[in-house]
């Protein structure tokens, strides 16, 4: 996996600015991650990443770093 | 899944109306802001919907498509051996089944069979297939789909998952025997387990989770969404993951057993959920953007009216002059599921009617 991909597939995702979210960053601590976005990453893992995430595990996650290994898991 | 081959039967005619009132979703501002409103308009691709109001029912709205129908096709309506009425918004809450005051309105015989099916967004393909056996198995020669449901009042209006989503509409269908049409191959399915994710709790007494004092009164939800449990509550990601689970292989699976190639489609007739996940489910599928009509922009998420709507709001010119290979795919609420490959044209297919509540049956 590379990491600086993931991190830049995220910003686009959550539409911030390059540079502003790291693996480090907590998910509750981005306004951006909602209900919408939470969908939007479901679809992310499946398009770029060929991984379907369940929503129960997706909620488990607590952070960049959390989210990074679910599609990872494969 | 069920695979099904249904020879000897055609689509005549399609028809779809809705109520007169067109509602920007931009009208829902003071509730949720207009950035809000923006975002979700973004992700679903509605702008606007046709609502319903207090007396205006399903059926009033599948009662003026399919007499449009009627008369356009110049069916006597005596020749109409069967109705089948698609819906989860019924006119009576118990009984009677609104396809018998169908019948009635619509002066159909007193021969003719009818029931009600209570399927969602999978409701048209399930009627359809329901129509052409009953031709193909049972010999019958004209039967009438009715399919569609005014959705949008069972949402509560501060619930930001469903309240823009859905526009009411109606629609008819009418299928007949013809022995030289090609065979019509369905693919069906469901899946119970996910009967939580898409659902009205309570309302009624008798029911799984009787109606009592409490069951109205709208609380904050886990989701920060105020509503109640007669309120209808849908889980989005957890829909969203059932469908890019369910729909590529049942567009596989339908598309073998018809023996066609996936660019020979003409178009993907899609239950029209919302655009985020229609355009999901193309590219993953590999399908051209421009074989995926939207009637979303318009009308909204339609439930069991969305795919006969969308075949008469996006394909009516084409539909109406020649034969398309049309791939119809429903897929929702249950969680339950079909598809139909079928060659459609040319039919009869006015353009969408508007309905006025003075329309609705004086009963």
């Amino acid at each position: 996996m590379n990491e600086q991909e993931f991190i830049a597939n995220m910003e686009e995702l959550l539409e911030t600015d390059p540079g502003s979210i790291s693996l480090a960053t907590q998910l509750d601590s981005l306004e951006q991650w909602d209900s919408l976005a939470f969908v939007s990453f479901l679809a992310m893992a499946d398009s770029k990443y060929g991984v379907r995430v369940t929503p129960t595990d997706l909620r488990q996650c607590k952070s960049i770093t959390d989210l990074m290994k679910l599609v990872e898991k494969r | 899944m069920a695979i099904a081959k249904v020879p000897g039967v055609r689509i005549a005619g399609i028809a779809s109306a809705v109520p007169a009132t067109r509602v920007p979703v931009t009208a829902a501002a003071e509730i949720f802001g207009a950035d809000i409103i923006q975002k979700i308009s973004q992700n679903t691709g509605i702008e606007y919907r046709h609502l319903t109001s207090p007396g205006l029912c399903t059926s009033d709205l599948c009662f003026v498509a399919a007499k449009r129908l009627l008369e356009e096709l110049r069916w006597e309506p005596a020749s109409v051996e069967a109705l089948i009425f698609v819906t989860q918004t019924p006119d009576f809450p118990h009984i009677p089944a609104t396809s018998c005051t169908l019948q009635m309105r619509l002066g159909l015989s007193r021969s003719c069979a009818a029931f009600d099916v209570t399927l969602g967004c999978s409701g048209h393909v399930y009627g359809l297939w329901l129509a052409m056996s009953l031709i193909s198995g049972s010999g019958l020669s004209r039967v009438l789909v009715l399919a569609g449901d005014v959705a949008s009042v069972l949402s509560s209006p501060s619930d930001r998952a469903v309240s823009l989503l859905f526009g009411d509409a109606g629609s008819a269908t009418a299928v007949e025997k013809d022995v030289t049409a090609s065979p019509c191959v369905f693919s069906m399915g469901t899946d119970g387990s996910g009967w939580k994710n898409l659902i009205i709790p309570s309302g009624m007494q008798y029911a799984r989770y009787p109606r009592d004092a409490t069951t109205c009164i709208r609380r904050q939800a886990e989701d920060n969404n105020q509503r109640s449990a007669e309120d209808l509550f849908m889980d989005g990601a957890e829909v969203f993951a059932f469908t890019i689970r369910e729909v590529p292989p049942l567009v596989n699976q339908v598309l073998n057993a018809a023996g066609w190639k996936l660019e020979e489609v003409d178009d993907f007739v899609f239950h029209q959920a919302n655009k985020f996940m229609l355009t999901h489910l193309a590219k993953t599928m590999k399908v051209p953007l421009n074989k995926v009509p939207l009637s979303l922009k318009e009308y909204g998420n339609t439930s069991s009216a969305s795919i006969p709507l969308t075949i008469t709001t996006q394909l009516r010119e084409e539909i109406s002059s020649q034969s398309l290979r049309l791939l119809l795919v429903g897929f929702g609420v249950g969680y339950s599921w079909g598809a139909c490959a079928v060659h459609c044209g040319p039919l009869v297919a006015p353009p969408v009617i508007l309905v006025d509540k003075s329309e609705a049956w004086r009963c």
